[in-house]
């Protein structure tokens, strides 16, 4: 019985003893804030031991600069850059670990744009300054902006662009481009009865973020609103949304694949021509005249995004940022840094390296005229209408909201639910989740 | 010295299980109890057993525990039996056996999340193999969209778990095999028993605690399964088990309190078969 009592008092002191070390700063002035992401660092840029002369970048694989572009900017500044490539999905939940335990993740941390209403709320990135110039030029800023305060900027722009395949409109005969969502709707059921593409609309159904997106875009540009001021769904806006993704799929426009393929996979389907209409990323204009990504070179031309009268006002942007975490230690030279990475000649470059589409409007522009964006089609035209559809930015229960959106488009795409049900379970999860 | 000897070889041990088991156990319970939300970092309080409270009556806790349980039943029954048989094939003695022992084990060796890729690619509803393989056999005309309800969803994640846990229940199996002496299979022939009498009265019981041991790890797996359902259906509710109910509660969600409740009445239910596990097992070692 002693042995036993001593046993299991000296599991509960060593018990307590790691508990005693975890512990951290809950305000995040931890001294020791940068050591976790140090650790995973890859060092590309070599790191000389002082702290403040160096700094960590944690990041996605297609955001990571070359190496002599980081020499570059050490060679301008002093400051070593430790690269910590990371998957993009992984991105979040080390952010997550290391902001709850007080640490930072890594001194600049890639921000999606969908991340940033939580990330502001718990208080982990620290507001920006950006220079008048920067503001005008960069549109997608307004959604890394929240109470006024900017909380990451910019560097690969993405925002929501249609495409259709214009060869097989030649062969169904059809000779105007989509105006309308009626249109669109329309001229893919000729495709369809024509035997020209079986499932023409590429639309994301699987249980997927990629889902609430699309869901949001299409209200957007039909009806020029999702969210009320309160942060509740529009029922008139969204629900027309809903019930015209629910005549696709009982039309059989919708290829039954897309309920379990990923959101990519399936925009990717115009790539093929099995898909003959998609509005999407940005990206698809490189894809489009890349032989290695498509089949049907040529045949896909990008226009402005269609609205419900005439072609939409507004586009949605889902723009990647880079921030700064509150818990860095360097938050001077991470600044520098960002500022370098997003600056118009770096754009320009990492367009080259990257294959980032610009956020700046300027360099855009540049790059397309210069003809070094191909097939640009209404890209830029479109990036004058880049809005945010968040009445008051990406709110902080982003993460929950789209779960509850996708979860609730994949039963009505599985047939289980109607667009009416599938709008009531969706407004009734928002509705508990707006303040 | 002689009496702190024991203890001071034991600190090693109690040092690692103080650190890697205890503390989580007891830290995780301590987040259970308090409101926990990481997009309000401003109020953070103890809020006693609510999370519990809310957890137990919220339909998606339920809706992933049938889930779990559903993949638990269908996984333990499919690689102990399937394990069972393997380890039959792979006990006779043959100058492939090294070479089909390999092979068996092979699935073991993937990564969940591979594993669950790869089954993808098998059951995905376009371009998948079992789709174009039915319709090249002329068993189909249009495909069948296998991961698109829920019961046949869990049914092919089952079978991907499945595949994985034979290995290690073959293998536990394999040893029970051949742990057991020659002279007993000997004099029970001797005794006049034909293979259905000797199975039963030889070889079934001497293996119950290799099976036993199979079974608790297939349990484990089964209600661990976490890697092929995000594969297979992602993070959407139609196959959602426990495991990942926790992680959308505490990552998705950042709600540290609630996931942290879920996490807990998982562990609480694999603790709880563990438990029962190892008082059958224990009961089979002493009828033995």
């Amino acid at each position: 019985m002693k042995k036993r009592i001593i046993s299991v008092l000296l599991i509960l002191s060593v018990t307590a003893a790691a508990a005693g070390c975890g512990k951290k700063p809950a305000d995040g002035t931890d001294k020791d804030s940068s050591g976790g992401a140090s650790q995973e660092g890859t060092g590309s840029g070599g790191h000389d031991g002082k702290e403040e002369d160096s700094i960590t970048f944690m990041a996605p694989d297609w955001a990571i600069p070359t190496d002599d572009q980081l020499q570059a900017f050490t060679d301008e500044t002093g400051i070593q850059v430790m690269v910590n490539e990371v998957g993009w999905d992984d991105i979040r939940d080390k952010m997550i670990t290391a902001s709850a335990g007080g640490n930072a993740a890594a001194d600049v941390v890639e921000v999606d744009w969908s991340w940033v209403g939580e990330f502001y709320a718990a208080g982990w990135l620290e507001p920006l300054e950006v220079s008048d110039e920067t503001r005008a030029d960069i549109p997608t800023l307004e959604t890394f902006t929240k109470d006024g305060k900017i909380l990451a900027i910019p560097y690969a722009n993405d925002y929501r662009l249609s495409y259709y395949n214009t060869k097989q409109y030649e062969d169904a005969e059809i000779t105007q481009e989509p105006q309308t969502w009626d249109e669109v709707y329309q001229n893919c059921k000729t495709l369809k009865e024509k035997g020209i593409c079986e499932y023409p609309f590429a639309l994301p159904l699987n249980a997927e973020e990629k889902t609430s997106t699309y869901l949001m875009w299409l209200a957007y540009t039909m009806n020029g609103i999702v969210f009320n001021d309160d942060g509740t769904l529009n029922k008139d806006s969204v629900l027309a949304a809903l019930r015209y993704e629910e005549q696709l799929i009982r039309d059989e426009l919708v290829d039954p694949a897309d309920k379990t393929s990923s959101g990519m996979d399936t925009y990717k389907r115009i790539l093929s021509g099995s898909a003959n209409f998609l509005t999407g990323p940005t990206s698809f204009v490189s894809k489009s005249t890349s032989e290695e990504d498509c089949s049907v070179i040529g045949e896909i031309a990008p226009i402005l995004v269609p609205g419900k009268e005439a072609k939409a006002t507004v586009t949605m942007a889902l723009p990647e940022a880079l921030g700064i975490t509150r818990f860095s230690k360097n938050k001077e030279a991470a600044d520098k840094f960002i500022k370098w990475y997003t600056s118009a000649g770096m754009q320009e470059e990492l367009n080259e390296t990257n294959t980032a589409i610009p956020t700046r409007n300027a360099v855009l522009k540049k790059l397309i005229d210069d003809g070094r964006i191909q097939n640009a089609g209404a890209m830029m035209e479109q990036a004058e209408f880049i809005a945010s559809p968040f009445p008051d930015g990406v709110p902080a229960y982003y993460a929950q909201m789209s779960n509850a959106m996708y979860n609730a488009i994949h039963k009505m795409a599985l047939g289980e639910m109607t667009a009416e049900e599938a709008y009531a379970e969706m407004d009734s999860k928002i509705s508990d989740l707006t303040p | 010295m002689k009496k702190i000897l024991p203890y001071l070889l034991l600190a090693p041990m109690i040092l690692i299980m103080g650190v890697l088991v205890f503390y989580p156990i007891i830290a995780t319970f301590s987040y259970s109890l308090k409101k926990w939300q990481l997009t309000a970092p401003g109020d953070i309080h103890f809020i006693g057993l609510q999370n519990y409270s809310a957890v137990l009556t919220s339909g998606s806790f339920w809706y992933s525990f049938q889930n779990t349980l559903f993949l638990l039943v269908i996984v333990v029954l499919l690689a102990t039996v399937s394990g069972f048989l393997l380890s039959a094939f792979l006990n006779v003695d043959t100058k492939y056996s090294g070479c089909l022992l390999a092979i068996a084990i092979l699935p073991w060796a993937l990564p969940p999340y591979v594993n669950g890729i790869l089954w993808k690619f098998v059951f995905s509803s376009g371009y998948g193999f079992m789709n174009k393989a039915a319709i090249r056999l002329n068993l189909i005309s249009q495909p069948i969209e296998w991961l698109n309800s829920r019961w046949s969803l869990l049914l092919i994640v089952s079978l991907v778990v499945t595949w994985r846990s034979i290995p290690f229940t073959a293998i536990v199996c394999l040893a029970g095999r051949q742990a057991i002496p020659g002279r007993l299979y000997e004099a029970a022939r001797i005794d006049g028993g034909n293979a259905r009498t000797i199975f039963c009265t030889v070889t079934l019981p001497l293996m119950l605690p290799f099976l036993a041991i199979g079974i608790t790890a297939a349990s484990v797996t089964a209600i661990n399964v976490f890697d092929e359902i995000i594969a297979l259906s992602g993070y959407g509710d139609l196959g959602k088990n426990l495991l990942v109910e926790s992680y959308l509660t505490t990552f998705s969600f950042m709600n540290f309190g609630k996931g942290s409740a879920v996490t807990y009445l998982v562990m609480l239910f694999g603790g709880i078969l563990g438990v029962f596990y190892l008082k059958s097992l224990n009961q089979e070692e002493n009828i033995l």
